[in-house]
């Protein structure tokens, strides 16, 4: 919700109008200064101690250094404080405010309330009483307000109504000053920090051992990135992006590589590869639902394909084909394949009609496969898979003569087990990102933008409708398959059940998707970041689990309703999904839907 | 062309030589736009062929734009959350070979296959004068320009034969005539041109040949001063304005009627 | 071993099932040219307002007599509001967006639904008993159950009822018209609004009907019965053509019989012995259902297209 009529605010040096005073009457100079001594105070106040008792996760009993929340509540104090020294124009600090409007400060000022507050009532909550809190955290409690009501007595454009005018609060202004060019290196070395703070971020998230820890992150993370979304940072970011393509991928890859080095425990490795092959998956069904519009309910399945070929010729005593042990990159070649052939057999006969009819037949071949697999185990079919015990002890690959089972040390890290897959992972991701890309920007990509766009128009310009979607079905069928050949070596094992179209854990269907529309259909970075946050969530979340898929309905219900172009928006999707536009297309009569239906009765 | 039980055309017989401009007229529902549809394969014709120098189409709308009859449409069709330049590389697509293969490994082809492809299509955008407009989405052009980007979307398939569906409606007299001097540049190409208009001013400027199609038939055919001159043709435009009328309804129905066929 | 003529009456039955659901799917797309994938959760909430009913309201004792109609009563009205709800709140905000959108509303509704009745449901997380009609009547080889009377009456009177209503009634009519074209018959002063909503409840009344046969018949219910069925009563949607109610009952009972058949007597053929029996139905079920879509895209009734409602 960026668009709103009043988002101007006036320059910092105007004297405020009638028109534009704040929500709690209050001098400019005051409120500012409110902003910014209660931000340093919120800081400040994370080296008390918040409780007495160190039964509260990350141990808050110590003065005069943070922990636990408290770190987070120190971000929040800190990024509140930089901006509101912004505010006052300090030299150096400028590019941070760049439109010089209020959000930043509002959401700033709000995430330090929040983690704070959250901290404080979690304590209350669950040591039982007030009493358990600490003079420090009462001063925290206070100092965190304080930039709330710094931040609404900014001078605002007032609103039609209260809401309107809390909404022109946190609106992100229409245009935002271009910046001064910057020379290539310093747009270089920003991009390496950027990536740098990346990782860390995403280590952070992933290393956080409770998940009241974990609630606390993504408060500070959500309003820390909307507030440079405001500011209209994140936007002279992507600009820079996109000057410094592959700089910026050849440090996104650098960082990712980079991360199990940050990790102690193999087992963060282990979070950091589920994340990998469900995003990786998700990159792929964003080619099929994201480029081509082909909407696949039973994608999971391709990724099943692949996990149990791979498992058969892995050389595992309980594979039915126990004796064949195929190289890595037959194996994978080989899942693959069989993730296309499926993909084919699927999609030719169902490509050629209304898109309804795939999603439907795809979410029915999902289920089939799950069957088939859990049947096929010598009583109730042929002896294949193993039915429902599947097929265990998979042996780990081994890639010119590196066994990926084994700890390796790397100058003085030591790389474990699924750091060793991690990292293959890294490079099968590198290779569907590649894919996607390139396959994007060509002639193929933009025939299958045009099909999603308008089939009849797209055909009349002379693209073989069927011909094109095919190839993304398939395409997107065999990079499922790729990844379901490494997940089968990563799991040890291969098993029917989590190849289903809901469940309460990635991957499946229903999470495939929902991280594919969540991040943003039509994105690179989308569907990878809905991945890491629907793995994260239930993972870290534990008192979620039970009631995960719910929540999950819902939010996919409430998604579409006030965010269907995802938290990433690709430029066209948003369009798409918020405007009605110029074109008098939409007067489309029923024939020119549907005409594959139309013709096939003739 | 038949719907269920009505016929919406019938026994039209028509010609385009190339390097002509050809009009097609008739009253609302005359069945113009289904001819196009017959035509360009949207529909299958119940009856009879449609030829394109010698050869019989198949009736399969990518296979007639590959032969070489490109369109627009009337109410105007393009890839709305596209830019300019890419909804003309879209229309490039007949003419391009490069498949996924090429575009995932980005061999020396694949590169001066794209460059060639765009250098084609800012050629065009510079014909209808939209180059500066290239990186702009086609939904934020204003109307007349989304006319133009279709006509040169079309144009980009390398027609020998092209079909413009009330290009002008909606325009205003200036605009016209720009579309008018973009039509003959078009055939000064060696394109031919079928264009369906209401505005019969535009058309008997325009065209060497008029055909006026009153109720799915063909009912003349000749030059302007003949087709002009014909009583029956004025009967049809001012004796019975609305006699066709539901013909163009049913023929949108024509989804839930469903085309019948053999 | 069961009789052919047994076999051709328990997929007449199924198929009855899947043809009641199957009406809900192909009213609704025949209208708005929308999937709603959550349907199959519509016939889940049925079936659980029918055992509420039973369990919690009707005191312990009651006749079976005075007890189905009353459970009929409470499903319906469950799964009527729910789908009607679903229509209101989920789908009708969607109606000028691309179409990816509603689907996609659609599998959240359809978790949602199921989740709320694991997750609130007391004991749905696993299947709870349903009282069951299995007085067990024989005619000629056939046996059947007076669950199995109880779903052939109810499928009989809906259906000609519905037949009666789309071609007499004046809403029926209207229906017709939206069916046809939306816009025209808005201007012709229907209130397209009330037809979907009309066909959301008429979609829903059947299912819970379904429902009601659903429990009566196998004497338990549990949170996941309306994915497998909703699923296949798509495909019987389908495989009868989409939009046509008569295709609709048709598929339904030609789906029920061919997979009934296919897992008794597909492993008689040479080669296929171990592709029988019920674990392999609905995989049958499905690939009649690809088959369907490469030589018949239409569906059987697919032709008759004029006739829908």
């Amino acid at each position: 919700m960026t668009e709103t009529k009043s988002p101007a605010t006036p320059p910092a040096d105007a004297t405020p109008t009638t028109a534009t005073r704040g929500l709690i009457g209050l001098p400019l100079p005051a409120a500012r200064a409110l902003l910014l001594l209660g931000g340093i105070a919120t800081a400040a106040s994370a080296f008390l101690a918040w409780t007495w008792t160190s039964d509260f996760p990350g141990d808050l009993t110590v003065y005069g250094y943070p922990g636990g929340l408290q770190w987070l509540t120190f971000v929040a104090g800190v990024l509140t404080a930089l901006f509101a020294l912004a505010s006052y124009g300090v030299r150096g600090l400028r590019w941070l405010l760049p439109a010089r409007n209020n959000a930043p400060l509002v959401l700033t000022a709000l995430g330090g309330f929040g983690v704070t507050w959250f901290t404080a009532i979690e304590i209350a909550a669950k040591l039982g009483g007030l009493a358990n809190w600490e003079p420090g955290t009462y001063i925290a409690v206070v100092a965190s307000l304080i930039p709330v009501i710094g931040a609404f007595a900014l001078p605002q454009e007032a609103g039609e109504s209260t809401k309107e005018t809390l909404k022109a609060y946190i609106a992100k202004p229409e245009a935002i000053p271009a910046p001064q060019p910057i020379a290539p290196w310093i747009q270089r070395l920003i991009i390496t920090i950027v990536a740098a703070l990346g990782l860390g971020v995403f280590a952070y998230g992933i290393d956080t051992q409770y998940g009241e820890i974990f609630i606390g992150f993504l408060i500070v993370l959500v309003f820390a990135v909307w507030a440079l979304h405001t500011a209209g940072l994140l936007d002279r970011f992507s600009a820079m992006v996109a000057d410094n393509r592959s700089f910026t991928l050849a440090m996104g890859f650098l960082a990712a590589i980079a991360f199990p080095l940050t990790q102690t425990d193999d087992h963060y490795a282990n979070i950091g590869v589920n994340i990998l092959i469900f995003g990786t998956v998700a990159l792929g069904l964003n080619i099929v639902v994201g480029l081509a519009g082909l909407l696949d309910l039973g994608y999971v399945a391709f990724l099943g394909v692949g996990a149990y070929t791979a498992a058969l010729v892995s050389g595992s005593e309980f594979s039915r084909f126990s004796g064949v042990q195929f190289p890595f990159w037959a194996a994978a070649l080989a899942g693959a394949a069989a993730s296309l052939i499926f993909g084919v057999l699927i999609g030719a006969p169902t490509l050629r009609l209304r898109g309804d009819y795939l999603a439907i037949v795809t979410l029915g071949f999902g289920e089939i496969f799950r069957l088939a697999v859990n049947n096929m185990d010598g009583v109730s079919g042929p002896d294949i898979t193993n039915g429902p015990n599947g097929i265990p002890s998979i042996p780990d690959l081994k890639l010119f003569g590196f066994n990926f089972g084994e700890a390796h040390d790397l100058g003085g890290f030591t790389i474990g087990r699924f750091a060793n897959y991690y990292l293959l992972m890294v490079l099968v991701m590198a290779l569907v990102v590649t894919v996607y890309r390139r396959a994007a920007d060509s002639r193929i990509g933009r025939s299958w933008i045009a099909i999603r766009e308008d089939e009849t128009a797209a055909t009349a310009m002379g693209i073989n409708g069927f011909r094109v979607k095919l190839i993304a079905f398939a395409l997107g069928a065999s990079l499922a398959g790729l990844a379901g050949t490494v997940s089968a070596h990563v799991t040890y094992n291969v098993v029917p059940n989590p190849y289903q179209f809901a469940g309460a854990a990635p991957p499946n269907s229903a999470f495939l998707l929902a991280a594919v529309v969540l991040g943003g259909m039509g994105t690179v970075s989308g569907p990878i970041l809905g991945a890491a946050l629907l793995y994260l969530l239930p993972e870290k979340l534990v008192f979620l689990q039970d009631k995960s898929l719910l929540a999950f309905g819902i939010a996919l219900i409430l998604l579409m309703r006030f965010r269907p172009e995802g938290i990433i928006a690709n430029r066209r999707r948003q369009l798409e999904f918020h405007e009605t536009g110029q074109l008098d297309v939409p007067e489309t009569t029923t024939l020119s839907d549907e005409p594959a239906v139309t013709k096939a009765g003739a | 062309m038949r719907f269920g039980g009505l016929t919406a055309v019938r026994s039209v017989d028509f010609t385009v030589n190339s390097g002509e401009i050809v009009g097609l007229i008739g009253p609302n529902g005359a069945g113009k736009t289904t001819f196009f549809n017959c035509l360009t394969g949207l529909y299958v014709p119940t009856e009879g062929t449609v030829s394109y120098q010698g050869t019989v189409l198949p009736p399969k709308p990518h296979l007639v734009t590959k032969a070489g009859i490109a369109r627009t449409f009337q109410n105007i069709r393009l890839f709305a959350n596209m830019t300019v330049l890419e909804n003309v590389l879209v229309g490039r697509h007949t003419r391009t070979r490069e498949g996924l293969w090429s575009a995932l490994l980005r061999g020396p082809g694949f590169k001066k296959a794209e460059k060639a492809s765009e250098a084609r299509a800012m050629e065009l955008l510079e014909f209808i004068g939209l180059a500066h407009k290239r990186d702009h989405l086609a939904r934020n052009l204003p109307y007349g320009e989304q006319r133009k980007l279709e006509i040169a979307r079309a144009l980009a398939s390398e027609p020998g034969l092209l079909l413009l569906d009330e290009p002008t409606a909606g325009m205003n007299p200036q605009e016209t005539r720009a579309t008018e001097e973009l039509v003959f540049a078009i055939r000064d190409m060696g394109i031919a041109v079928l264009v369906i208009e209401h505005d019969m001013r535009f058309i008997f400027n325009l065209c060497d040949r008029v055909a006026v199609l009153v109720q799915g038939e063909k009912l003349v055919e000749g030059t302007s001063e003949v087709v002009q001159a014909d009583d029956r043709v004025i009967a049809a435009y001012l004796g019975e304005p609305f006699e066709g009328d539901p013909a163009q309804n049913e023929a949108k129905a024509a989804g839930t009627t469903k085309g019948e066929a053999q | 071993m069961h009789t052919l003529p047994q076999q051709l009456a328990n997929g007449l039955l199924l198929g009855s099932m899947y043809g009641l659901i199957a009406i809900g799917y192909t009213m609704v797309y025949g209208i708005v040219q929308l999937i709603n994938f959550a349907h199959g959760e519509i016939f889940m909430t049925g079936a659980f307002g029918a055992l509420t009913v039973y369990v919690y309201i009707l005191p312990d004792g009651t006749s079976m007599w005075a007890a189905v109609p009353l459970m009929l009563i409470g499903g319906g009205i469950v799964s009527v509001l729910v789908a009607v709800g679903a229509e209101r709140f989920a789908y009708r905000p969607l109606r000028q967006a691309p179409r990816l959108a509603p689907l996609i509303t659609a599998i959240g509704l359809s978790l949602t639904l199921q989740e709320l009745v694991r997750n609130f449901y007391p004991g749905a997380d696993k299947s709870r008993a349903f009282p069951s009609l299995d007085a067990t009547h024989s005619i000629g080889s056939v046996d059947i159950t007076d669950a199995d009377i109880f779903l052939v009456c109810a499928a009989i009177v809906c259906m000609s009822s519905l037949a009666w209503f789309v071609r007499k009634s004046r809403t029926g009519r209207a229906m017709q018209a939206t069916a046809q074209d939306p816009d025209t018959a808005q201007l012709m002063g229907i209130d397209t609004n009330r037809i979907i909503v009309v066909a959301f409840a008429i979609g829903g009344f059947f299912a819970a009907v379904a429902a009601l046969s659903y429990g009566l018949k196998y004497g338990n219910i549990d949170y996941r019965m309306g994915f497998l069925m909703g699923l296949k009563a798509f495909t019987a949607a389908v495989m009868g053509g989409i939009g046509n109610i008569y295709g609709a009952m048709l598929g339904g009972v030609v789906l029920g019989i061919a997979e009934t058949l296919a897992s008794a007597y597909i492993s008689n053929i040479p080669g296929m012995q171990q592709l029988g029996g019920q674990s392999w139905a609905n995989v049958w079920a499905f690939v009649l259902l690809i088959l369907v879509l490469l030589f018949r895209p239409q569906g059987l009734l697919g032709e008759r297209v004029a006739d829908r409602a």
